[in-house]
């Protein structure tokens, strides 16, 4: 069974009085531990489609289902919980709260999930270290350089252990460098975590991690391409690890 | 979970320092004028009975005519009189003692002169128990004969004292021989025993109470006799001012007061017997309605800060509204956004409350102060532990009430339209 599965779906929604068509029936599969990017150009509903994978919105017309369960069908709460245990958020200007440290950022989600503080804590500091922010976990987002903002970002998608992780352009705001230290994350949260990894992005070098690409135009489908998986692997940054991705710290 | 939404709103609040320190101002200067208000009325009410409970003590009640103490009472001030048998008084179960004074207007004769003349004329007589001067002292105030005069004592018959214009004007000393005039052509020769402190010397006294004896110490005019002797001038007559009453040891004031309000009226006495219940009952209507119009006052001013934190909170959905929309995004149901929103305009109340109380406790000590020098009363200073907690709690809801509406806008704000305001 597919992980997602999207069929003949379609999303409008209305701009001040005019129907904006975003999507116009789509027929999407997504297999659990994939990466896929999903590319096109602006205003080709690459965002409104990732709101659909994410559960933050329903299609108008057609079918979404997550792991066979239609989301149409379930109501405002269930679809609130079922984000919070199964879909991590990554967006591209990372959308951390400015009033909170690294650690707390992280623990936010399993706050609204009843975690208690101890294991929250634990966890929290356990995935910083996992994204190479074992020495910043007190940090305020502002204290950060935009590599580490969204490296505490990944961490903080990740706090619930959610099978798939959405990134909505997430080097779009980073240098390079800081990007490709992101991508390789992302990466090896595929490979070795079995995340299915939903990237969102105009990057090439983006798009050179995932084993599939689907370019859309206008609300449709125009390709959808498997390809080798760990072709990032031959790009220039392909030995430096997530840990020491070389930030400039801000 | 609950602990980690205060440290989210408290967050968010420390963030914006000074538009929350606006917020908080507009919120305490409300609460401030409220306790402070709250508690000078307190206070006020307090120093009036506390003055009450110093004249009458729990175990004194007084008798004045019915209307005096009711709704026909005189635009003058002058009390109706009433007949009384102070003898029947005295036995009825309960009562230890009990002293009146009444008052008729008699024809006086001064001693005579030199050539023989005396000096006469219409003047006020006053009939006094003699217990009046011994036993009830904090209603008399204190009251002073003339070096080489005396007070009524016990036994005392046949005798007068007079005011200090009053002696002056009949050229009588202590020891001088007056006549008064009584009902039927009686007339009775009495012996001046004491002269008054004039007045200027005797008034003044704030600490007298409200019941100082105006009946004595300040109609310098007057006659007073033994009331002995005023019964044998005009025997028992409508002519009773009022009557202080001490109850026995043990007995209950209010019990013995409606006893001997219904033996004297079942006799005829058009009396009511007035007790220290009554008169706070009384005092305390006054002042808890000038107390409820001064909080009135300063609930406009509490309402004011209640929009003024609805209007920061209006604000800090509307700039928060991406934050709204990853909190949603990472799990957050709407009644945990409702619940982080109401806790912050809560604690913002909250905070107004707790400085807004220490200034109002503060500011009604310092009016207490001012107040108590200006009528020269010891005025007390009340700090209710009732009002307190009552403030504080309030001052929770009416931020968390100002924040209500904010909070759920912010609540059911859509996560996809939150995600994309910038």
């Amino acid at each position: 069974m597919p992980l997602l599965d999207l069929r003949e779906v379609t999303r409008d929604y209305k701009l001040g009085n005019t129907i904006v068509r975003a999507l116009r029936g789509l027929d999407i599969n997504i297999e659990p531990g994939e990466i896929v990017a999903i590319m096109g150009p602006s205003g080709s509903g690459k965002s409104t489609l990732m709101h659909i994978l994410g559960c933050l919105d329903v299609p108008t017309s057609g079918t979404a289902q997550i792991e066979g369960t239609e989301i149409h069908s379930m109501s405002e709460r269930q679809l609130v919980a079922l984000r919070g245990r199964k879909i991590g958020f990554v967006f591209q200007t990372f959308n951390l709260m400015q009033t909170l440290s690294a650690q707390q950022n992280v623990e936010l989600p399993m706050i609204f999930q009843g975690i208690r503080k101890k294991e929250r804590a634990r966890r929290a500091k356990e995935l910083l270290e996992k994204v190479g922010l074992g020495d910043r976990i007190q940090h305020r987002p502002n204290e950060l350089s935009g590599g580490e903002r969204q490296r505490v970002a990944i961490a903080r998608a990740l706090a619930n252990n959610p099978e798939i992780l959405l990134a909505d352009e997430p080097t779009g705001n980073l240098d390079s460098e800081s990007g490709a230290t992101i991508l390789e994350l992302l990466r090896k949260l595929s490979a070795d975590d079995g995340k299915t990894v939903i990237i969102v992005t105009h990057d090439p070098d983006a798009a050179a991690i995932a084993g599939r690409i689907i370019r859309l135009h206008d609300g449709h489908v125009t390709e959808d391409k498997r390809q080798p998986t760990g072709g990032f692997q031959n790009a220039a940054f392909a030995t430096g690890t997530a840990a020491d991705g070389g930030d400039a710290h801000a | 979970m609950l602990r980690d939404f205060f440290m989210l709103a408290a967050r968010s609040i420390t963030h914006r320092k000074m538009r929350s320190w606006l917020t908080v101002i507009g919120v305490f200067i409300g609460i401030t004028a409220v306790v402070a208000l709250i508690s000078i009325g307190l206070g006020l009410d307090q120093t009036i009975k506390n003055q009450v409970e110093k004249v009458f003590g729990v175990d004194t009640f007084v008798l004045m005519s019915e209307n005096a103490f009711g709704p026909r009472q005189h635009a003058g001030g002058t009390a109706e009189e009433y007949s009384l048998d102070l003898q029947y008084l005295k036995s009825i179960a309960g009562v230890k003692v009990a002293a009146a004074v009444r008052q008729r207007t008699g024809f006086v004769q001064g001693p005579a002169k030199a050539d023989g003349t005396r000096t006469q004329g219409f003047l006020p007589v006053m009939g006094l128990s003699t217990e009046l001067t011994s036993e009830f002292q904090s209603f008399t105030g204190e009251i002073k004969a003339q070096p080489g005069g005396r007070l009524f004592a016990a036994g005392d018959d046949n005798v007068a004292i007079l005011g200090a214009d009053t002696a002056t004007r009949l050229g009588a000393k202590v020891g001088d021989s007056i006549t008064v005039g009584g009902a039927n052509d009686k007339e009775l020769t009495l012996t001046v025993i004491g002269i008054l402190v004039a007045d200027d010397a005797t008034t003044g006294n704030a600490n007298g109470g409200g019941f100082s004896a105006d009946s004595m110490g300040q109609n310098a005019d007057t006659v007073y006799v033994p009331y002995d002797t005023m019964d044998s001038l005009w025997g028992e007559g409508e002519d009773v001012l009022v009557t202080l009453v001490r109850i026995d040891p043990g007995q209950d004031v209010d019990e013995v007061a409606n006893r001997v309000e219904a033996a004297l009226r079942a006799r005829g006495s058009k009396l009511s017997a007035v007790t220290y219940t009554d008169i706070s009952d009384t005092i305390g209507t006054i002042t808890s309605t000038l107390s409820a119009f001064l909080a009135g006052i300063a609930g406009i001013a509490l309402l004011v800060g209640g929009v003024g934190v609805m209007n920061t909170m209006f604000t800090s959905v509307l700039e928060r509204t991406k934050e709204i929309g990853v909190m949603k995004a990472v799990g957050a149901k709407n009644g945990h956004i409702l619940t982080i929103f109401l806790i912050e305009s809560g604690l913002m109340g909250l905070v107004g409350g707790i400085v807004g109380t220490l200034l109002g406790l503060g500011l009604s000590v310092l009016a207490s102060t001012f107040i108590g020098r200006f009528f020269g009363v010891d005025m007390a200073v009340v700090v209710s532990p009732a009002l307190i907690l009552i403030t504080l709690f309030g001052s929770f809801s009416l931020g968390a009430f100002a924040g209500l509406w904010p909070a759920w806008r912010a609540s059911r704000l859509p996560v996809v339209d939150s995600l994309r305001y910038e």
